[in-house]
């Protein structure tokens, strides 16, 4: 077993040193399709996901729907603006927007808090396949790999990384759809398209594989999915790749195969899970019910890692349960090291050189950006040891974040531009507020000694009511609006912003074609004389 | 509209341009407000149409299954005939990330013949210039926004 996860490391690097064909802003929509599609999909959408639809259900689907649909909403309303404003950090961006060195603090932190929450369900689901391939404990097993990824960023950098990602891509797209098809056909259940039929099994599961609001009511699904899909408009990390594509219509035609790619991975996670479900109940000797309930229940850590166990369960050949594995390792590997480097650059760039120290040297930036990958490093690794939900879910809180405070931002910036800085600066400040007393209100109390007297036991919230409306997974159903609310209200209450930034945002929405290389500030600089282009 | 016509048009189109073409080419899109509520071009009139539209049946493919799961579990959950799935994992699993992406692509198709309408040209970045070019642009004088 060690030995064949070994071996497709070895190919991994293979692949890696070859990555380097995709080629500067050439990229075409195909390409930039699957690099959307790598980059995207982390362990939570190779492990978490199905483990979501094999042990909460119905619910777990709200999953399915929010990180899929919410590339609808990012192509209609973000993709083609994004590309034309010309700024693709969220810090940079909202900086530029709103002319505010504050706003950039706002935006940094929560990039920062976004790729830290992030990182704790990647580094979770290392530790679990890794557990699982090597047989060592979690938490030997979370520290090793995330030492090896760490290790591997501070020295290295990016570098390598960016330049694979289609590659990437394809590794892990043969690694899932193969583990699918193999169990699904060599187990009976399914010949070419198990993404559809999986249906046929549904009357041997249990009921509640399949039953609606099950466990969770109709409120936190719809919570859910909508956090997940505006979230997913206010990652950083997506919107970089509209940046690197020839134009506008590249972007949006990459955001459609994009979505399509991500699609493959998403029709067949259901049926994984389903598929995982019923063996597991086969291979413990239990009835289908006796999966959800009793002592020989599937446990969070079985769920996370039932795409793994469910190859293995179907007596497939070692070096085969290896690859599905290895495909969510390389998942959540490429993950965290884009998390992290967002992370460094956000302390290194937007906080210490331009607000702490402002005339850092390139030296001190390097090594601050290294400090800092390595101290979230070590953050991220204790969490993980005991982390208070599965993958998914921990990755949905990151979600929830990105959508309640950075998605106003955007949206508001790009399609309205009497938004100022007033307006971003108490929205972004509520937003985060907002996010921050909701997992001190729910996550919180299970970790801290004090925080669990106040709720009255450690599973409690402090303040129930304000859990059940805002859960940390779900907050943006009630944040986004606000956030929105409170900036329109403080932006029509304070000055409108300069004509140098309207015009900027103007740029943005004219249909006229750019030029590859430029910005929305380049063209208006240019067009109007005010200010020489001096950046 | 607002009548500044501020482009000496150096690019002849053969006679072919249409009346979006035209409204297009009178419009500065610098002096034109931006607010999602109140298009203020022809073209972006049009973009918004495309953008809401398609924005309504999104919601109602991503949100209506599940709504109507839970007013009316019981005829929701049926099971489906020769698929097998109960009906409304199979509307919210299958059907709504699969709609986004149908949509997704008719958006794009839609949002490409509104730029044929207008006359735009992808293709050649560099040399419509109508709004200014960069500053490695040799062509930015000619076409370029005057004050």
């Amino acid at each position: 077993m060690m030995a064949s996860f070994l071996v497709i490391g070895y190919v991994f690097k293979v692949a890696d040193t070859e990555g380097m064909w995709v080629a500067g802003r050439g990229i075409g929509n195909i390409e930039n399709g699957m690099a959307i599609g790598a980059n995207w999909m982390s362990a939570a959408s190779y492990l978490g996901l199905a483990g979501l639809v094999a042990l909460s259900g119905f619910y777990g689907v709200a999953f399915i729907v929010g990180w899929t649909t919410g590339y609808f909403v990012l192509l209609i309303f973000l993709a083609a603006q994004m590309r034309r404003f010309g700024k693709y950090t969220a810090p940079d961006f909202v900086a530029d927007r709103f002319n505010s060195p504050m706003a950039r603090a706002l935006a940094a932190f929560t990039t920062l808090l976004i790729a830290y929450v992030y990182s704790v369900g990647q580094a979770r689901g290392m530790g679990l396949v890794g557990q699982y391939v090597f047989g060592l404990d979690i938490i030997p097993m979370i520290v090793v790999m995330m030492t090896i990824t760490v290790g591997y960023l501070a020295l290295s950098g990016m570098l390598g990384a960016t330049k694979n990602m289609a590659v990437q891509y394809v590794i892990l797209i043969v690694a899932f759809l193969a583990g699918v098809y193999v169990v699904g056909f060599s187990q009976g259940y399914s010949t070419i398209l198990p993404q559809i039929e999986y249906g046929a099994l549904f009357s041997e599961l249990s009921r509640q594989f399949s039953e609606p609001f099950r466990a969770n009511s109709y409120y936190l699904w719809v919570a859910t999915a909508f956090s997940l899909i505006f979230g997913t408009c206010g990652l950083p990390h997506v919107l970089v790749r509209f940046y690197t594509v020839q134009n506008e219509r590249t972007a949006r035609w990459s955001t459609v195969s994009g979505l399509f790619f991500i699609m493959l991975l998403y029709w067949a996670a259901p049926a994984m899970a389903a598929f995982g479900v019923d063996l597991f109940a086969a291979v413990n000797n239990i009835s289908p019910d006796a999966v959800y309930n009793g002592e020989q229940a599937m446990s969070g850590a079985e769920g996370d890692v039932i795409v793994v166990l469910a190859a293995q369960f179907a007596d497939l050949p070692t070096w085969f349960v290896g690859l599905v594995a290895a495909g969510g390792m390389a998942a959540a590997i490429a993950t965290t090291a884009g998390l992290f480097i967002t992370a460094s650059s956000a302390v290194a760039h937007d906080i210490y050189s331009e607000l702490i120290n402002p005339d850092a040297t390139q030296r001190q930036q390097v090594l601050i950006g290294r400090a800092t990958i390595v101290a979230i490093g070590a953050l991220v690794t204790v969490t993980a040891f005991n982390p208070p939900a599965l993958i998914g879910e921990l990755v949905a809180y990151a979600f929830s974040l990105a959508g309640t405070v950075l998605f106003p931002m955007f949206f508001l910036g790009l399609w309205w531009e009497n938004t100022n800085r007033q307006g971003a600066l108490a929205g972004m400040t509520t937003g985060l507020l907002l996010w921050i007393g909701s997992v001190v209100n729910s996550v919180l109390p299970a970790y801290v000694g004090f925080l669990a007297d106040i709720a009255g036991g450690p599973g409690q919230a402090i303040i129930p009511i304000y859990a059940q409306y805002v859960p940390p997974i779900g907050a943006a159903l009630i944040g986004t609006p606000l956030v929105f609310l409170v900036t329109i209200a403080v932006s029509l209450v304070t000055p409108e912003p300069p004509l140098e930034t309207k015009k900027m945002v103007r740029q943005c929405h004219s249909p006229e074609p750019m030029g590859q290389q430029q910005s929305a500030e380049d063209i208006v600089s240019n067009s109007g004389g005010e200010t020489p282009a001096d950046d | 509209m607002t009548d500044n016509d501020t482009h000496d048009s150096v690019e002849t189109d053969g006679g072919t341009a249409t009346q979006p073409a035209q409204a297009h080419r009178n419009t500065n899109y610098l002096d034109e407000e931006v607010n999602i509520l109140k298009p203020s071009t022809a073209f972006m009139r049009d973009h918004l149409r495309v953008v809401w539209t398609s924005f309504v049946v999104w919601a109602l493919i991503v949100f209506g299954p599940v709504t109507l799961t839970a007013i009316a579990p019981g005829p929701m959950s049926q099971t489906m005939p020769v698929l097998g799935f109960p009906l409304h994992y199979f509307l919210v699993a299958f059907c709504a990330p699969t709609g986004a992406l149908i949509l997704a692509a008719i958006y794009a198709r839609k949002r490409d013949s509104l730029d044929e309408k207008y006359g735009i040209d992808h293709s050649t970045p560099d040399t419509g210039g109508d709004t200014g070019g960069g500053p490695d642009d040799a062509a930015a004088t000619d076409g370029g926004v005057e004050q």
